[in-house]
């Protein structure tokens, strides 16, 4: 399963592709079960060069019933960082958060396809 | 403290209404990302994880009250009212929005700062011994000939497009408190035999995914020459410099693979043939810099009853001085160290009300000045003794008195994973864990200095590979673990520190500490620090006490 992912080009939040839309809350997001989908969204995010910078899938995994990002790295992209609780998504409370916090079986380095580190 | 004259000022402005343009550009979709990324790293503007982060340059770790207070006012105003220092001796805001940019840079201008040199491929901010000016172990004021090496390099023509970046660091002292043996350039002063300063010039030093220690190519640079030697090395590195591979990029990479003496030999002939007087710095530039650099002591006796009367009556001011307060070359001075590693706060950080603190201590008890070290702490480096309770007791209330400099809590972290784009696991948290663990003063004065540097993936901000116990973060199969290293130092015994054993979960990570400090404390002879114990006993006994239950 997978979800398309980006930061807002104007302020750099994390935010997720949802029919068209991009939502704030990775519970809000589209999944994704089929790759010819998931690439045609990617595709069309991608063509909207002011709205999201680097538009990207990831990898989501079920946990505890719930839907939730594949690799620790997304986890903190849909939460904010652990060291400032009162920051980031995070700040927003609620089950879905709660959930992702406690998301456990990640699998997989950084979830994101193709991913090129450089300083 | 130099300030910026007309031409400064003016060029600073305009990049900052040139940058302005640009973002209005690429808002409107008159640019793309990919044209505009490059423009948005030359004025130090990443995108993150959940934001922007605006790195901001501060020269040779130097700032007045007046900086210090406009950069607590950006992060209030434009952040979320705190920054974090780096081992660059840079502030990193983490939570900036595009749109902001401009205004922000606008507002650097305003108090002489920017945000270039902090990104891409070209010469980086450069730093300085922490102690300039006020330490007695110093041949000159280092920061005269960093001044100079921002003047020239920033937006150098010639070295706007290197094969990767390329740092600088100086120091005039003795004892090297800027780690100049893991920069591209390490600049160590040294007197000639007939009393003519020079640089001796250390080159190809790094950490990174391929860690050296500087070779030193030259032993004595006569200082007259720095800017047209310097342009020399540049030279060689930009033109034999490797462009296909990011990861073989460095000048460390060519420096090795060449041999230090083959590099020097290169950077001589390429220095043989420049006309020097074109690139070095004139005498009457030099001497406008250094009128900038002259702080005037007061006389004054060199014991203070006042100090003296606070460390009888308070231990935890007397802990104070022994570890936050250093001598300084005039009597009656001292430098303070304020610590931004409060066991459970994250190393580096610093809070908009904090920065308002330390910029009024700076003002009235440091001639309106402080410094940042790579250490990711401040420090008031002219304050008189008699000031010395005083400027304590307010740091105490800001939480920013912790006696830890150079103990076991003193912690370099990077943003790790928390925030960073290309972190594999978090720094912070393995940090935070680590100091709480040892918060109790007793304890780590009674186990003294040790270094722990951890960096959140191999680019090794964090500077791992030179802590008496490094700690990396890696990512295995999406978990955060870390491997360890041992008997690294940064300073004059330079080192690159030895892996441990195999990588460890997160949770393992600070009881690990604790038991090879119970190795230490067992192990240990008389006067002998971690690092020193170590290096006498070798990785064995630290081992077997990590990966006894595992055997």
């Amino acid at each position: 399963m997978k979800a398309l992912s980006g930061n807002l080009l104007h302020d750099g939040e994390t935010v997720y592709w949802r029919d068209g839309q991009w939502v704030p809350r990775f519970k809000d997001a589209e999944l994704f079960d089929d790759d010819a989908a998931a690439e045609a969204a990617e595709a069309r995010a991608k063509s909207a060069l002011t709205v999201v910078v680097d538009p990207y899938l990831i990898d989501v995994i079920e946990s505890d019933g719930l839907w939730a990002p594949l690799s620790f790295r997304e986890r903190i992209r849909a939460l904010g960082p652990s060291n400032h609780p009162q920051h980031g998504k995070q700040a927003l409370g609620g089950e879905d958060i709660a959930a992702l916090q406690h998301a456990h079986g990640a699998a997989r380095s950084t979830g994101r396809v193709a991913l090129i580190k450089r300083k | 403290m130099y300030r910026y004259d007309t031409i400064d000022k003016a060029f600073v402005a305009d990049r900052a209404a040139e940058f302005r343009e640009q973002v209005n550009r690429r808002l409107a979709g008159e640019i793309t990302e990919d044209q505009f990324k490059p423009i948005r790293l030359l004025n130090g503007l990443y995108l993150q994880l959940h934001a922007y982060m605006l790195r901001i340059a501060i020269p040779y770790g130097t700032l007045t009250s007046k900086k210090l207070r406009k950069l607590a006012w950006i992060a209030k105003t434009y952040d979320q009212g705190y920054g974090h220092f780096t081992t660059r001796t840079n502030l990193q805001l983490h939570w900036i929005k595009l749109a902001d940019a401009p205004d922000i840079l606008a507002h650097l201008a305003e108090v002489e700062m920017h945000s270039m040199q902090t990104s891409g491929n070209t010469i980086r901010n450069v730093t300085a011994d922490p102690y300039a000016g006020a330490t007695a172990d110093e041949l000159d004021d280092p920061r005269v000939w960093a001044e100079a090496i921002r003047q020239w390099s920033t937006l150098h023509p010639e070295f706007s497009f290197l094969p990767r970046k390329f740092k600088i660091a100086v120091t005039a002292a003795a004892k090297d408190r800027a780690a100049t043996r893991v920069y591209d350039i390490g600049l160590a002063m040294r007197r000639g035999r007939g009393g003519e300063l020079g640089f001796e010039v250390m080159v190809g030093g790094g950490l990174g995914r391929t860690p050296y220690l500087g070779a030193t190519i030259r032993e004595f640079l006569p200082t007259r020459h720095l800017l047209s030697y310097l342009e020399a090395i540049v030279r060689v590195y930009n033109r034999h410099g490797r462009r296909d591979n990011i990861w073989k990029a460095r000048i460390k990479v060519l420096v090795a693979s060449l041999g230090a003496e083959e590099f020097a030999r290169q950077v001589e002939a390429e220095w043989a043939k420049s006309e020097h007087e074109r690139a070095d710095l004139p005498d009457v530039e030099l001497a406008r810099i250094r009128a900038q650099f002259t702080p005037q002591f007061d006389k004054r006796p060199a014991r203070s009853e006042a100090l003296e009367a606070a460390k009888a009556a308070d231990p935890a001011f007397a802990r104070f001085l022994r570890h936050n307060v250093h001598p300084h070359k005039a009597p009656g001075y001292a430098i303070v160290d304020v610590s931004l590693k409060t066991p459970g706060q994250t190393p580096g950080d610093i809070s908009s009300e904090q920065m308002e603190v330390v910029a009024d201590l700076a003002e009235r008890y440091s001639q309106d000045e402080l410094r940042v070290n790579y250490q990711q702490n401040l420090l008031l480096p002219h304050v008189k003794l008699d000031d010395v309770p005083a400027v304590h007791a307010a740091l105490a209330a800001a939480g920013l008195a912790t006696p830890n400099m150079n103990l076991i809590s003193d912690i370099i972290a990077c943003p790790g994973l928390d925030y960073c784009a290309l972190a594999n696991a978090r720094a912070i948290p393995v940090a935070q864990h680590i100091a709480e663990r040892f918060a109790d003063p007793e304890r780590a004065e009674l186990i003294g200095e040790l270094k722990i540097r951890i960096s959140g993936c191999i680019n090794a901000c964090g500077h791992h590979h030179v802590g008496h116990v490094g700690i990396l973060g890696v990512d295995k199969k999406g978990e955060e673990f870390y491997q360890v290293t041992l008997g690294g130092s940064g300073e004059n015994d330079a080192a690159l520190g030895q892996m441990l054993g195999p990588a460890l979960p997160a949770d393992k990570v600070a009881p690990a500490i604790e038991q090879m400090v119970d190795v230490y404390l067992r192990e240990r002879r008389e006067g002998e620090r971690f690092l020193d114990t170590f290096r006498r006993t070798g990785v064995a006994p630290f081992k077997e006490a990590v990966y006894a239950d595992a055997h």
